[in-house]
């Protein structure tokens, strides 16, 4: 039970006020691997159906610069093709706004 | 998704409901926005969207908070649907069986509550999905297995409820001892755990009396809330015969060489074999083959054979455990099959350990016709017995052709029975397609039945039908099963018509579609 309430204390504080650009983008960092890793990270269905649709350069979300909030918004909610729908209680709305604030950050330079 | 009403309750007294519900969970966690009802819909459906949709979701947090809604739900007859995770694709997703329904969403529930190495077991509740617990495992170095289905993204605990199953073997038969609410609210813990404080709820499976758990699996009497299910010790070796079979005829001799063995012990989980067109639909898209509308023809099965390197049937035929016993072991299982065959396959060797864990990739064969896709499942269970087996084979893939569709069969054998999952791909777009598959369905249903098989599990909108055909003595079961229905739940809010099990409240809703 240990672990249960350690999971519990680190659950605790949601989106707030406060907080900066940063920490939402690293709660945004850690929902998308939670929610939509499996998918769309090396080895998903979203990467390799994206692939085959755009091509593989576009096919990794997290190295898109071209997203669009509601786009990505729609997408989750309605679903696109093969995407599933995920609902509120998969991603609540705080987090699906964390993950597009993520997912828009300004990408880092690419190595040369 | 525009709203569709629970039959028999008016727009005025829904919205009562809702703003009750609203008080005891919070408004955040009523979801009954027409985006909402989207969200639970069965995305894979070869129906219409309005047959099975949600009237809205709950998501309440703990059990104190179900048990708020169940009493809300009994005085304002608002049928529920609980879901742990929802991802039952294939077999109606999130959603429910009647329109109008509201679902219970159970993951907010999403604790892992104690994982036992020494006696091999955790303690879950519903919204715990592969994914967790295989993180879990590997973050705590948990030298426990897990049995995971092809689609990885799922619950442990509603796969389980399913009796969904994976090479391992059926998950349902690892329950040992479940948290239950009933439909009115009281709270109950099945075998060991009825005694308060019970050491051996996740050890022995009966406790005294009659044994509930698999009253509940399949059914639609309880909401489960905490789930204890038995896991393997890590194996410390594997070994995998690569198995290829060229000839669709040779299903027949490998079911009759694997059955003694795995009766035996030799062999353990499910043995599997796959036609070969699993090996295409995911990687690839139709399209690259074949162009026709009808079923894909026999001039392309070699190419597809050649390009993936694998047979017609192909499975890997996994022995772990003990590295001494598996060499002893695969010894037997050589001797076997060389009283069948001349071919000798492939031995890879490996540590016991060498999953590679849950995955979506699978999710990808729906893109098979291009576009939206959608897939449902038709799974007879006949006797493990070579002869029958091929013979249940050529006549479904006869079906397929008749209907024009591509066939894809897996079959599974545990030694007694063998359960034949068919897999019907297709266009989530193209209406007179999944004409063809509702009529595919029905056919393989009727041809199933005449030969004294049924099916172990079926898609939402098949479940009156399959539930039809088990039918000794003017279907005796299934008076059986409404009547502690009406007992357990008097209102009849809990899952109506799950496995064609009807309330008396809706029992007019049978067939309806
Ligand atoms: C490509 C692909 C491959 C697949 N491979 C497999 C496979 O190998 N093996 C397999 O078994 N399945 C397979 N499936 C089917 C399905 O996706 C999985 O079985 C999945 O785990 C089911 O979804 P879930 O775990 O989220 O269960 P849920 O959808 O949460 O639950 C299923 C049903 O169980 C009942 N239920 C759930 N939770 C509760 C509760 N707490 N109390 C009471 N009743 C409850 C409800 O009726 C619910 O509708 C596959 C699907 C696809 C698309
Ligand atoms: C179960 C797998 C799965 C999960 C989980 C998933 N996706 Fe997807 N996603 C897909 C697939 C498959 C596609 C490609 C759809 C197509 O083109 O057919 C996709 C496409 C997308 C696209 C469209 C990209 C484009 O350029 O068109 C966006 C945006 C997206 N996903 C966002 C997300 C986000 C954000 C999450 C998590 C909150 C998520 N997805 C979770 C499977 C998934």
């Amino acid at each position: 039970m240990a672990g249960v309430l350690a999971l519990l204390a680190c659950a605790a504080p949601g989106a707030q006020a406060a907080e900066s650009p940063a920490q939402v983008q690293a709660r945004g960092l850690a929902a998308f691997v939670h929610r939509c890793g499996m998918c769309h990270r090396e080895g998903g269905t979203g990467t390799y159906i994206l692939a085959r649709r755009l091509g593989a350069e576009q096919s990794l979300l997290e190295k898109r610069t071209d997203l669009q909030p509601l786009y990505v918004r729609t997408v989750v909610r309605w679903g696109l093709q093969n995407m599933p729908r995920l609902s509120r209680v998969e991603v609540p709305d705080a987090d699906l706004d964390a993950i597009i604030s993520y997912l828009l950050a300004p990408k880092p330079a690419a190595k040369p | 998704m525009k709203l569709i009403l629970p039959p028999g309750v008016s727009q005025a007294r829904f919205d009562q409901a809702m703003a009750a519900f609203a008080r005891v969970i919070g408004q955040e966690w009523v979801l009954a926005t027409d985006e909402d009802r989207e969200t639970y819909l069965d995305m894979y459906s070869p129906g219409r969207d309005e047959s099975h949709a949600a009237a809205g979701a709950l998501a309440p947090a703990n059990v104190a908070q179900i048990q708020a809604v169940l009493k809300i739900a009994n005085e304002f007859h608002i049928p529920l649907w609980p879901i742990s995770r929802g991802k039952n694709f294939g077999y109606g997703g999130a959603a429910p069986r009647m329109s109008g329904t509201v679902m219970l969403d159970l993951g907010r529930l999403n604790q892992i509550l104690e994982v036992n190495e020494k006696q091999g077991y955790c303690i879950l509740e519903p919204g715990v999905g592969f994914f967790d617990l295989w993180d879990h495992l590997k973050q705590n170095k948990i030298p426990l297995q897990m049995g995971i289905p092809g689609n990885g993204w799922g619950s442990v605990v509603g796969n389980a409820l399913e009796r969904g199953f994976s090479p391992a073997g059926d998950h349902s038969s690892n329950i040992c001892g479940m948290e239950i609410l009933l439909p009115t609210g009281e709270l109950v813990r099945t075998g060991m755990g009825a005694m308060a404080d019970g050491k051996a709820w996740p050890l022995f499976k009966h406790g005294f009396g009659p044994s509930w758990d698999q009253m509940v699996v399949q059914g639609n009497y309880a909401i489960v809330t905490k789930l204890c299910l038995w896991m393997k010790q890590e194996d410390e070796a594997a070994i995998t015969l690569d198995i290829k079979l060229d000839k669709p005829e040779e299903l027949k001799w490998y079911t009759e060489a694997m059955t003694p063995l795995r009766l035996r012990g030799v062999l353990d989980g499910l043995v599997r074999i796959t036609s070969y067109q699993a090996t295409a639909t995911v990687p690839t898209l139709r399209s690259e083959w074949y162009q026709g509308k009808d079923s894909i023809p026999d001039s392309v099965i070699p190419l597809m054979m050649k390009r993936f390197n694998v047979g017609w049937w192909n499975g890997a035929l996994r022995l772990s455990g003990y590295s001494d016993v598996c060499e002893v072991q695969l010894k037997r299982v050589q001797a076997q099959i060389a009283r069948y065959t001349k071919q000798e396959f492939a031995v890879i060797r490996g540590p016991g350990n060498a999953s590679p864990g849950p995955s979506t990739y699978p999710l990808q064969m729906t893109n098979w016709y291009g576009g939206r896709g959608g897939h449902i499942g038709y799974s007879p269970v006949m006797p493990a017995d070579g002869k029958l087996v091929q013979e249940q084979f050529e006549r479904t893939r006869r079906r397929y052709q008749e209907f024009g569709l591509d066939y894809s069969g897996t079959f599974y054998n545990d030694g007694r029975s063998v359960t034949n999952v068919n897999l019907i791909l297709y266009g989530k777009d193209d209406a007179e397609q999944k004409d063809r598959v509702r009529k595919l369905f029905q056919a393989l249903i009727k041809d199933a039945r005449e030969q004294g098989y049924g099916e172990y599990r079926t898609h939402l909108s098949y479940m009156d039908d399959v539930a039809a055909t088990y039918d000794f003595n003017h279907h005796a079961l299934l008076r059986l099963n409404e009547k502690v229905k009406d007992a357990v739940d008097p209102n009849g809010i809990l899952a109506p018509g799950r496995n064609g099990i009807w309330p008396k409240a809706y029992r007019d809703q049978r067939g309806k579609l």
